[in-house]
């Protein structure tokens, strides 16, 4: 069982599934709140639903509106259950704050370390998270 | 962060939600920044108007922060054009169900309370505090002016950041609130006047160099090889550009440090005109990107006299800015050339340029050049305001 160094920005605790994107995000005309999925073809989670799963990728790109794109997914009830970044950045921090989505960032260039994981811990406690599998 | 037990309350929810969301937002900004605490701010500029830009997603948010009892606006606060002219929506065919959703919009705002003007160069509008003041400035374009021209204090906030510091009077101590920061961290040196020949003046230049050094700089931007002309018009489009390109919030002119340097010569110059300038000429003439200054509109005014536009021109202002070159008599100079002021709008984030109907837009905005073309799908034809008033009018 391998663990990595974590920092909440948004409190919360979360255990599950990932979705883990190589690729920033763009969450203004770059996903889709109906289906809860990434809308841009050149994405390696294309179309992948990240409803209920938590959701990891590098950095988020775009309009600064993005973040009322994460919270018109947490009213549709298809946000992801949590959001693990490498570096988190005002547009996420305020999208996941105003929607309720716990946020993570990583203290250590780690992210690539989450691209075979399947399921993870997260625990704002110790600031760690587990793979599990 | 370390919050004093008012803000621990606030957070808590124990004021409401609206302000548990905003003193959320607070925190979790505080914590990408790895700021110790928040600071009073004495003037809050929100983005996030146009229902073009915040969609049903925004709607909702502001519907439910706005219906919360008693929750209004704690500083002064200004925001950002929205989509349309107010008091004349259907000017150029502005959809019905469009304007009833902007109308929903401005409702909630205010409902919190704001001043009276949308605009995206408030600084016109309003005293501007003194020099090193805090504030929390969405719109990119006006916190780079804040920040540079005015000597006031500002991250580049976004649409939800800003709002939390509105509802707050706060904003996160960090980055551009902190002196040390507000130094050069990459120097452009311009170098046009001795490989061209002349010295960058006018709107499209500033324009230019600013979506350059925008581009090429993410922190404070250090300028060095010419003393930069910062009357309003120029600061203003050099301001607006930095804003288009990156994520910088900053510039200083002559700057003196020792640093890493780019060049700025002919070359770039025209790579970036030829990417932002796609046609000789325009089919609509579009001004006020950002919105027009009193000085502009006087400019205006004086270089038209008595001539008459041969196409479409859109004048993009506020509608305090409006009211002011009424009386000085400059509008009536405008509108008898035959333009159509549009107030209180965003002239990129308006569905009135495609309403428009035409394939290319002729204007003196880089910025405007940037996202006219991205919204609206429309050619652009960049000239600075004199030629364009001699190649248009008769």
């Amino acid at each position: 069982m391998k663990t990595l160094k974590i920092r909440a920005i948004v409190d919360g605790h979360a255990k599950g599934e990932i979705i883990y994107s190589a690729q920033p995000i763009a969450f203004l005309q770059g996903v889709d709140t109906e289906k809860g999925s990434v809308s841009d073809p050149k994405s390696p989670i294309f179309d992948q639903p990240f409803a209920g799963k938590i959701l990891v990728f590098p950095n988020t790109v775009g309009s600064s509106v993005g973040a009322y794109v994460i919270y018109r997914l947490k009213k549709n009830r298809k946000a992801p259950k949590a959001i693990v970044n490498q570096t988190t950045d005002i547009i996420t921090a305020s999208g996941c704050a105003i929607a309720g989505i716990p946020l993570f960032d990583l203290p250590e260039n780690a992210i690539s370390e989450l691209s075979s994981a399947k399921e993870v811990v997260l625990d704002t406690k110790k600031s760690e998270l587990i793979i599990e599998k | 962060m370390l919050l004093t037990k008012v803000e621990e309350k606030a957070l808590a929810g124990e004021y409401g939600e609206a302000l548990e969301i905003a003193y959320r937002v607070l925190v979790a900004i505080g914590k990408i920044s790895d700021a110790n605490r928040l600071i009073p701010i004495k003037w809050a500029h929100v983005s996030g108007v146009s229902y073009l830009t915040i969609g049903e997603y925004g709607l909702d948010f502001l519907k439910k922060i706005s219906s919360t009892h008693g929750t209004k606006f704690r500083v002064f606060t200004t925001v950002n054009p929205c989509g349309m002219d107010i008091e004349n929506w259907d000017l150029l065919d502005t959809p019905a169900d469009y304007a009833d959703r902007q109308l929903k919009i401005i409702s909630c705002y205010e409902k919190l309370g704001i001043a009276n003007s949308f605009t995206c160069v408030p600084f016109q509008s309003y005293k501007v505090p003194r020099r090193g003041t805090s504030v929390a400035w969405a719109e990119s374009s006006a916190a780079v002016y804040a920040n540079s021209i005015l000597g006031l204090r500002t991250n580049r906030e976004s649409a939800v950041s800003a709002l939390a510091s509105a509802l707050t009077g706060k904003t996160v101590y960090s980055d551009l609130h902190i002196p040390h920061n507000r130094i050069p961290t990459k120097n452009i040196r311009i170098k046009m006047e001795k490989k061209v020949g002349r010295a960058l003046a006018g709107s499209v230049d500033y324009g230019i160099l600013g979506y350059f050094a925008g581009k090429n700089v993410p922190g404070v931007i250090g300028f060095q090889g010419q003393k930069l002309d910062l009357r309003i018009t120029e600061a203003k489009a050099l301001c607006a550009a930095i804003g288009t390109t990156g994520s910088s919030g900053m510039f200083v002119p002559n700057s003196k440090e020792k640093l890493e340097t780019i060049d700025f010569t002919g070359k770039e110059y025209e790579d970036v005109f030829s990417d932002l300038s796609q046609s000789g000429e325009g089919e609509a003439i579009v001004f006020g990107c950002p919105q027009m200054t009193i000085e502009e509109l006087y400019e205006l005014s004086r270089m038209l006299g008595e001539k008459h536009f041969s196409k479409k021109c859109l004048v993009f202002c506020s509608s305090k800015i409006y009211d002011m070159a009424r009386t000085r008599g400059y509008a009536q100079v405008i509108e008898g050339a035959g333009a159509t002021f549009v107030r209180d709008a965003c002239a990129d984030f308006t569905p009135m340029i495609s309403a428009l109907n035409v394939d290319s837009v002729e204007t003196d905005s880089c910025k405007g050049a940037h996202y006219m073309r991205k919204v609206h799908g429309v050619k652009i034809s960049l000239k600075n305001t004199e030629r364009i008033i001699e190649e248009n009018t008769n």
